[in-house]
């Protein structure tokens, strides 16, 4: 029954992420994200306590900072199939947001910590739209908070380590189909670990290596609030205005390998890999803590699979003020073809990033990003419901960050 | 340096602007001509629900969802003749003869063990049954293109005097109030006015009636007509029609075991609890049961703990004319129990126990077979007919058969089921808006497949159901 919670928040995690496959947002760095989104091979600063706690270690000052936040522009489309019913999302802006900070204990030992947001999403349909059965709004965030110990063993090797506190929140709204009619809506908050380890190796001088690997996170909902609301009044008996649930949804585990490697003095190459443990969300359970004849717990089917995401990006130094930055990455759906919920429009995605460092004086560095999602048109259902139809979507994230080290 | 950064800006400003978008549905009419548009049928068509015709229900009849759609690729308007009002007139025929209503609405009923339930009932209780007559044939003035009329059967489309006035005062009427309402004149009839209009399309949806009629009433009121004149009064229809050069699309008729009016009430609804009851019943039926030994006859009528098939009467019993008064017997799992079964006399007259449930709501086995026979060839009949006229065949009996098992669409559940089934409405017989959706649907996919046309479906979730209070 608790699993079943767990699912529900999972399922409020899921609708938010447009721009990641799934709900995950990756965008904890500038320099990172202008890159395609690289960041194990890196040793940026600060901001390897989100991408590879091992490079932290290799920093080249003393104390880093960094912060930045990000402006998600996300909108799909939804065509019902053989109908010329078209429906759009207005989802709110989405702003996931960093702050990281490190010092070195003695010279080889570096402590930070990072808040983040890594997973997150919120998804607006019309209120009035053909799939409010299933979801009218949902919205999903997480807020990491992560210390962090980075240990260089030697100039070629450096591990580290981070404890992840997470917070959750889902807030989910949809209507309820006739003989009852009404609407539900879905609150709740969670709190879970996970951890963070990474391994930064550096072969030769030109060739860094990243490994990096973050836990799955369960985040579980334990007596969130649930309402029913224009309920006709022969039934509110059975569907009363304020009910407790559980729930669970789990944030993934991923996996990532990354290199870069310096072609010339001014030009470095990188390329990534991710694996994302998307199998771990099978379901979405909302378990109710009273049930009655008509209340029944309710298991909704998502049966994600793990996903690849390859990554490749280039960066360019014009000078010692100024660095430029591209990036690629293709990053398939882990969504089940006969599972597609609207609530997490998540397509397979190509996307293209640039960024922009400029630094006015030694050590402090702002840095500028732009990342495009577009999300390839595609047929998908969601069984239960028999609700399908053509998706596609598209997102545009600018973002700004500044860092400095001294 | 401030170019690179207003670049940057102007490049982001652009892309925002982009939203994604789909290639667009459009719609088209194919080989046919929805220009104009006249539906034929009975009170399925007119949008007759919850035991009376009213405005909405009107509004919802498959013909005017379906012309919308043809309204995409080409159609013309639709016009209805529209009731006055949302309170509905239907007429329900009683033991205490015929009445005029207003349409069921659910609302709480307390009944004879003075428990209180969800149940239909009349919007209005007892009208002004002069008012109601005078609202019901009050003539509609304009153009008509839903020809849909409560009551018709096939003959009915090509009788004239079915609309006039002077026919519904007749000992034994002729005319239908709900034609008479729209006839263009006291001769007229419905096939011919649905002529004059020049279609272009048709839909044709009769033969329920046929049946209906019969199963309604227990297999004791009305006649079946036979398949062989059912064929020869919808070969004239389809003639004629064809004959315009219209085009069009037939549904079948469905098998009336598929409609909550006659799937609701279980055979074995009877249920008893006390061994007590159970011994009584036994014993008070043990002459029944020696009298049916002594004639050699196998109906035996016996009771046990839990549920337990009902007792009817059933006049075809093969018993001596002496014993007339013990024609009846335990109804069988294959024989039906009407949903108009009043259910105060099963729970407080011991109806179904201790006192026969009368042959007016039974349909016997043999009952169920001629109705079944009669709509097997009906559909026979429509069958050859959409072929040999080259129409759009729209095979409702199978729909409503997988209404049975349930289907789903965009979140929302279908079944036969009464009031919670979500398609037929309060009388479980007539179609709710999402029933008519759904049947509309089926009106899209065989016109588009028949015709090459491409009209949009409709999304059952712009409709409502049965409304709980």
């Amino acid at each position: 029954m608790r699993k079943i919670a767990l699912l529900t928040v999972f399922l409020v995690f899921a609708s938010s992420f447009l721009f990641a496959g799934g709900y995950q947002v990756r965008l904890q760095g500038q320099k990172q994200t202008g890159i395609g989104l690289i960041g194990t091979p890196f040793a940026f600063g600060a901001s390897s306590i989100f991408y590879n706690p091992g490079s932290l270690s290799f920093m080249k000052e003393n104390y880093s900072f960094s912060a930045g936040v990000s402006g998600i522009f996300s909108n799909a489309i939804y065509g019902a199939k053989g109908s010329d019913y078209i429906a759009e999302t207005s989802n709110p802006t989405g702003t996931p947001f960093y702050f990281y900070g490190a010092g070195k204990i003695i010279d080889d030992l570096t402590v930070g910590v990072g808040v983040f947001t890594p997973f997150g999403s919120s998804t607006k349909w019309d209120d009035m739209w053909n799939g409010r059965y299933l979801v009218q709004e949902i919205s999903l965030s997480a807020i990491f908070i992560q210390p962090t110990v980075s240990y260089k063993i030697n100039e070629k090797f450096g591990l580290g380590a981070g404890l992840d506190i997470v917070m959750g929140n889902v807030d989910l709204s949809k209507a309820i189909a006739s003989p009852v009619n009404g609407q539900f809506n879905m609150q709740g908050k969670s709190t879970a670990l996970g951890f963070n380890v990474g391994a930064y190796i550096k072969p030769t001088d030109k060739l860094n290596i990243g490994i990096d690997y973050r836990s799955k996170v369960n985040m579980k909902v334990t007596g969130g609030e649930a309402k029913f609301t224009e309920i006709p009044s022969s039934l509110t008996t059975y569907f009363p205005s304020s009910a407790n649930f559980d729930a669970e949804l789990p944030l993934p585990a991923n996996l990532d390998f990354g290199l870069s490697y310096q072609v010339s003095e001014k030009f470095l190459l990188a390329a990534e890999l991710n694996i994302i443990f998307w199998s771990a969300y099978d379901s979405l359970i909302i378990d109710f803590e009273v049930n009655n004849e008509k209340l029944v717990d309710s298991r909704s089917p998502r049966e994600y699979r793990n996903s690849f995401i390859p990554r490749l990006g280039a960066e360019y130094k014009f000078n010692d003020k100024l660095i430029a930055r591209a990036g690629v990455y293709y990053d398939a759906t882990p969504t089940n073809e006969d599972y597609f919920s609207p609530e997490t429009i998540s397509l397979n995605q190509f996307a293209f990033t640039l960024g922009l460092s400029y630094m006015p004086i030694k050590g402090l560095s702002i840095d500028l990003s732009y990342l495009q999602l577009e999300g390839l048109e595609a047929d998908k259902t969601y069984t239960p419901d028999n609700f399908g139809g053509t998706y596609k979507s598209r997102a545009f994230i600018p973002g700004i960050g500044l860092s400095y080290n001294f | 340096m401030k170019y690179r950064y207003i670049l940057f800006l102007v490049i982001i400003g652009l892309l925002y602007s982009c939203k994604p978008e789909l290639d667009e549905f459009s719609p088209s009419q194919g080989s046919a001509d929805f220009s104009t548009y006249v539906a034929l049928g009975n009170s399925l068509t007119a949008g007759y629900a919850d035991g009376a015709l009213y405005l909405s229900g009107q509004e919802n009849s498959y013909p005017n969802i379906l012309a919308k759609q043809f309204q995409k690729a080409g159609g013309g308007s639709f016009s209805l003749p529209l009731m006055p009002n949302e309170d509905g007139i239907g007429i329900s025929i009683t033991p205490q003869g015929m009445a005029l209503t207003t349409k069921l609405i659910l609302g709480f009923k307390t009944d004879c063990l003075d428990k209180t339930s969800l149940a239909p009932i009349q919007l209005v209780e007892n009208p002004d049954q002069l008012e109601l007559f005078g609202q019901l044939t009050a003539p509609v003035a304009g153009p008509v293109n839903n020809f849909g009329v409560y009551g018709a059967k096939s003959v009915h489309l090509l009788a004239p005097g079915y609309g006039d006035p002077a026919g519904l005062v007749t000992p034994i009427p002729t005319a239908n109030p709900y034609y008479v309402r729209f006839a263009s004149s006291a001769i007229s009839t419905i096939l011919g006015d649905a002529i004059s209009t020049l279609p272009t399309f048709f839909t044709l949806w009769i033969g329920n009636n046929d049946v209906l009629g019969y199963a309604l009433s227990g297999g004791i009121g009305d006649t079946i007509t036979t398949p062989f004149w059912f064929g020869a009064y919808m070969k004239t229809i389809i003639e004629t029609l064809n004959a315009t050069g219209a085009k069009g699309a037939v549904a079948n008729i469905p098998s009336v075991t598929s409609i909550p009016f006659f799937n609701t009430i279980p055979y074995n609804a009877l249920e008893l609890k006390v061994q007590a009851q159970v011994d009584a019943l036994n014993g008070a039926y043990a002459p029944y049961n020696q009298l049916m030994e002594l004639n050699g006859l196998p109906y035996r009528i016996n009771f046990n703990l839990g549920y337990n098939p009902m007792v009817i009467f059933d006049n075809g019993m093969p018993l001596p004319p002496e014993y007339a008064q013990y024609k009846f017997r335990q109804i069988t799992t294959n024989e039906i129990i009407l949903l108009s079964t009043p259910q105060d006399s099963i729970k407080c007259a011991g109806w179904g126990s201790q006192v026969p449930i009368g042959d007016q709501y039974i349909l016997t086995e043999s009952e169920i077979l001629e109705i079944n026979n009669a709509i097997n060839g009906y559909n026979e009949t429509i069958k050859g007919l959409a072929t040999q006229y080259n129409l759009a065949l729209v095979d409702a009996n199978s729909a409503l058969i997988t209404l049975q098992g349930g289907i789903v669409s965009d979140g929302i559940t279908l079944t036969s089921t009464y009031i919670t089934g979500n398609a037929f409405s309060l009388d479980g017989v007539h179609l709710t808006p999402i029933g008519n959706a759904y049947i509309a649907n089926l009106f899209v996919a065989a016109i588009n497949s028949k015709y090459s046309a491409k009209l949009p479906t409709v999304s059952l979730t712009n409709y409502q159901s049965v409304i709980l209070p």
